[in-house]
């Protein structure tokens, strides 16, 4: 009588011979022996460890940062026009170590445009955008263009004085566009004027949308990297 | 203990040490502060009556803002030490106040007896009850006081 193994879950993987630690258990549980190893054994040609291939994963460092403190700014701040910028004050000012994140959330937005632009160049100069890496060159324009738009989205939500004129010329530009430049300004402004509603947009793309959108691109970008190995020398 | 056993111990010990350095200000960080505990309009408990010694000025914070509570002989009062010439935490200076700013110095019962400020210190409503002092909003009918006592006194 031979016992069959249909319909019953596959033998689980044992650890690694001989290794121990919760990493090697989980390893061993979940039979990611081989993909691990494939990670280790990745060999990063000679050309590519160099400080100007590093701007990408700075980039994604301080996104980590900014998703941290994000959460954490979004358990005090409140989107409405009369307590937003009371709500931000609060945060510099009573807030224990509120000043800390928010510093940290600011700084690590410019420091963020800064490097996915700097690293944007380095993959132009470098060429390699060229085939057959295409795909991910768009797909990094894309993140060029949700990081802006992040810092865009981010701008108004402290409801100063700044913020909300940085805004209006900002959505001026998009109704300035032929033909949809209406359409564009209305939706995001959530009217014709600058109100409540755009604090509430500008609001939800800011925590809810673009985090999403990045996070499915990162997702693409890291794949197609491994997918395609980083590109050859000059 | 290996030499690699000791690197590996030294690492997990700077990894635990960056990583508390970061939890701890986040756990701070994610701890109401005073304001929220007590927003606009809200009663707050200032503390027993016994932590109010007469004869002195006791400084407290109230909805994060600084004030003291006055004891005359057992009758408590709660002053704002908001300047209310430019909004300068105010001193205390032994049974009166003086503003470090700009020099302005106000009696033991709050009126100005020197500039700049022409408007006396404003007080809490307060009262005792059950052997502890209660605080609440400013008493706005003691002058007509500058917009930050009002709606914007507690951010």
């Amino acid at each position: 009588m031979s016992t069959t193994t249909e319909g019953r879950a596959p033998e689980v993987p044992a650890a690694p011979s001989g290794k121990k630690g919760v990493v090697n258990w989980l390893v061993g549980r979940l039979g990611l022996s081989a993909t691990m190893e494939d990670q280790y054994n990745r060999i990063v040609p000679k050309h590519a460890t160099n400080y100007i291939y590093c701007f990408g994963g700075i980039a994604f460092v301080l996104f980590i940062i900014l998703a941290v403190t994000g959460i954490l700014l979004a358990v005090y701040y409140q989107p409405t026009p009369e307590t937003a910028y009371q709500s931000v004050l609060n945060i510099s000012t009573h807030v224990q170590f509120g000043w800390w994140i928010r510093s940290i959330h600011r700084w690590s937005a410019g420091g963020m445009v800064l490097l996915v632009f700097i690293h944007t160049l380095r993959v132009f100069f470098t060429g390699a955008y060229k085939a057959p890496r295409e795909l991910n060159w768009l797909t990094g324009v894309a993140l060029f263009l949700i990081t802006l738009g992040f810092g865009f989205t981010g701008y108004l939500l402290p409801w100063d004085q700044k913020a909300y004129w940085a805004t209006k010329v900002g959505t001026d530009i998009a109704g300035s566009v032929p033909l949809i430049g209406h359409f564009l300004l209305v939706t995001l402004r959530g009217g014709d004027q600058i109100s409540a509603a755009t604090l509430g947009r500008f609001f939800a793309l800011h925590v809810l949308l673009l985090p999403g959108v990045i996070l499915a691109l990162l997702l693409g970008h890291f794949w197609m990297i491994r997918r395609h190995g980083i590109s050859g020398r000059l | 203990m290996t030499r690699r056993g000791f690197l590996k111990w030294l690492i997990a010990g700077f990894g635990a040490l960056s990583l508390a350095g970061v939890l701890y200000p986040v756990a701070r960080f994610l701890k109401p502060p005073a304001s929220v505990a007590g927003a606009i309009g809200q009663v707050v408990k200032a503390g027993d009556v016994s932590s109010f010694p007469a004869g002195q000025l006791t400084p407290l914070v109230v909805n994060a803002k600084p004030a003291a509570v006055q004891n005359l002989g057992g009758k408590l009062t709660v002053y704002s030490l908001v300047c209310t010439h430019l909004g300068c935490t105010v001193g205390i200076a032994g049974d009166s106040f003086k503003c470090p700013c700009h020099g302005s110095e106000f009696s033991a019962t709050g009126t100005v007896t020197h500039g700049p400020a022409t408007l006396p210190l404003p007080t809490y409503h307060s009262q005792v009850q059950n052997g502890s002092l209660l605080v609440g909003p400013i008493d706005l009918s003691r002058a007509d006081y500058p917009a930050w006592y009002k709606g914007e006194f507690t951010a």
